[in-house]
């Protein structure tokens, strides 16, 4: 049995890890929970989003805050015109699916052909910064994710309960038609949110350049495990998603620490089938 | 008058479902369409609330051309819907439906009196407001469907079917709410299969059976028909 403090620090390293989870499923749980669109391009988009930041940085010298002002708008405005192709073409909920990984599979390619299949690394003088509480080490990077990926999940969680805007997008998810004969344009609305969510993928992808090592092929990396924090953390609520991506980053890295690397993906899919199968009320 | 319906074709896909339907409302009007199930009458009131759209005829609302308003702004010109079934977002709380109801700005400016008005005319929605719909009982359920139509401070209330499934006292209050409404100074379109109460309240009323109008007039004259005594009535 590893020792309280090694548990520890697996805890928090895992809690940390868990933002990413949390920050890239959001997009994804907004998109599918509220539009009913299963936008796996969100993946693809967030790797984009770190190669360029990596190009930025190492080619120009521009800092991935800066390069984030600059990419996460142009992620937002795919966002958008993703969903103008979704409504001219009336996608439907699988057909997004497939249609997005398809998009996703293009990106993979193109990346690949501008990148290469080498792995590269961002090296900046933020990646090794740590704070060091009591026997513990916080790495700096990630908890500043965390905080982001925090302020993010809990601004939107907000925005869907407390605004006119958030309300109407979740009633038009429950009964479009009824919302539509209470003013509400859903198309309008679904553009903003696929707007945002393709948004959230740009910041994700500023902290995969800072923290990942990047590959083409490893925009599929996180599929799997994103996929379960999104339905384990509810379709459409971003604080779940959020707290379902740490909870799952802690069983993972525990499970690590406890037995072996390996057993980190078998963790995360059987908490999603035990919840599947338990059914409770929550979800 | 408020509304008026002209020779309005309805239906979905190739079949139409109601043929031909001329109907108007007044301002400060209940008018009734009685009919047996499947004759259109769901059909018909979706089509005045926007939510599915003619192919022939003409909806006019308080003189503008229906046809070319988009579904979505059916609410706008003061027309709300208590759909059949009541249709709420179950997952949302009771008072975010009444919200719903007020989406539109104008509304909107009006959102304390009209939710004082609501919480007046159904106080049991006041101490039932953080939760939600979904866990309502089916009078309850309805109150906020007909709650969530006032907030849209509309002109006219479109009510489809709203004592489907409720026991017989709560149908009474609901028939005394939407005589209420009527006083307050909206129109009124009621479609139900409870003839009597619907005849009770209105000023005026439709027949409505497999697509088409076959009757028009007061309550009292419709009533005294053998057709309609013997189809409705049973007598």
């Amino acid at each position: 049995m590893p020792s309280a403090t090694l548990l520890g620090q697996a805890l928090i390293s895992g809690v940390l890890a868990g933002g990413m989870y949390g920050l890239l499923a959001l997009g994804l749980s907004l998109s599918w929970g509220l539009l009913r669109l299963v936008n796996l391009s969100y993946f693809a988009l967030a790797f984009l989003a770190a190669y360029l930041t990596y190009e930025l940085g190492t080619t120009y010298h521009v800092e991935p805050w800066w390069s984030a002002v600059l990419i996460v708008p142009s992620m937002v405005a795919i966002g958008v015109v993703q969903y103008w192709v979704f409504d001219k073409f009336k996608v439907n909920e699988l057909a997004s699916l497939l249609i997005t990984f398809s998009f996703a599979v293009i990106l993979e390619v193109v990346i690949q052909l501008y990148w290469t299949a080498d792995y590269r690394r961002f090296e900046t003088h933020y990646s090794t910064l740590s704070i060091k509480a009591g026997p513990f080490y916080i790495p700096v990077l990630e908890l500043v994710l965390c905080l982001v990926a925090g302020a993010l999940a809990w601004g939107t969680w907000l925005w869907l309960r407390k605004t006119y805007v958030g309300k109407a997008l979740r009633a038009s998810a429950e009964d479009a038609d009824i919302a539509a004969a209470y003013g509400v344009d859903h198309k309008k609305l679904a553009y903003l949110l696929s707007g945002i969510s393709a948004g959230y993928a740009g910041v994700a992808g500023t902290f995969i350049a800072l923290i990942a090592t990047l590959a083409p092929a490893q925009i599929w990396a996180w599929l799997g495990v994103v996929f379960a924090v999104v339905i384990i953390g509810r379709l459409g609520n971003p604080l779940g998603a959020l707290f379902a991506g740490m909870a799952i980053g802690a069983s993972e890295s525990l499970a690590m620490a406890v037995m072996s690397p390996a057993w980190a993906p078998v963790v995360s899919f059987s908490v999603l089938i035990v919840i599947l199968l338990w059914d409770p009320d929550w979800l | 008058m408020l509304l008026e319906a002209r020779h309005l074709h309805i239906g979905y896909g190739d079949a139409p479902a109601v043929w031909d339907v001329s109907l108007e409302v007044g301002a400060g009007e209940i008018v009734s369409v009685i009919g047996p199930n499947g004759a259109g009458k769901t059909t018909l009131i979706n089509a005045i609330a926007g939510l599915l759209r003619f192919r022939q005829g003409e909806l006019r609302f308080d003189g503008a051309d229906m046809a070319r308003v988009k579904p979505h702004d059916y609410c706008a010109h003061g027309i709300a819907l208590v759909p059949e079934g009541r249709r709420l977002f179950v997952k949302m709380s009771v008072e975010e439906n009444l919200e719903l109801g007020c989406y539109l700005p104008a509304a909107r400016a009006a959102h304390d009196q009209s939710l004082e008005r609501v919480y007046g005319l159904f106080p049991i929605l006041r101490d039932k407001r953080f939760q939600l719909a979904g866990e309502l009982s089916g009078g309850q359920q309805q109150m906020v469907a007909i709650g969530r139509a006032l907030m849209a401070t509309p002109r006219i209330v479109l009510f489809d079917e709203p004592s489907l499934g409720l026991a017989p006292t709560i149908v009474d209050d609901m028939f005394e709410i939407i005589a209420k409404v009527r006083d307050d100074g909206a129109a009124v379109l009621l479609v139900e299969q409870n003839v009597v109460k619907a005849m009770g309240v209105a000023d005026r009323a439709y027949v409505l059976e497999q697509g088409r109008i076959v009757a028009a007039g007061l309550p009292g004259d419709l009533l005294k028909q053998p057709h309609i005594r013997e189809a409705y009535l049973g007598v």
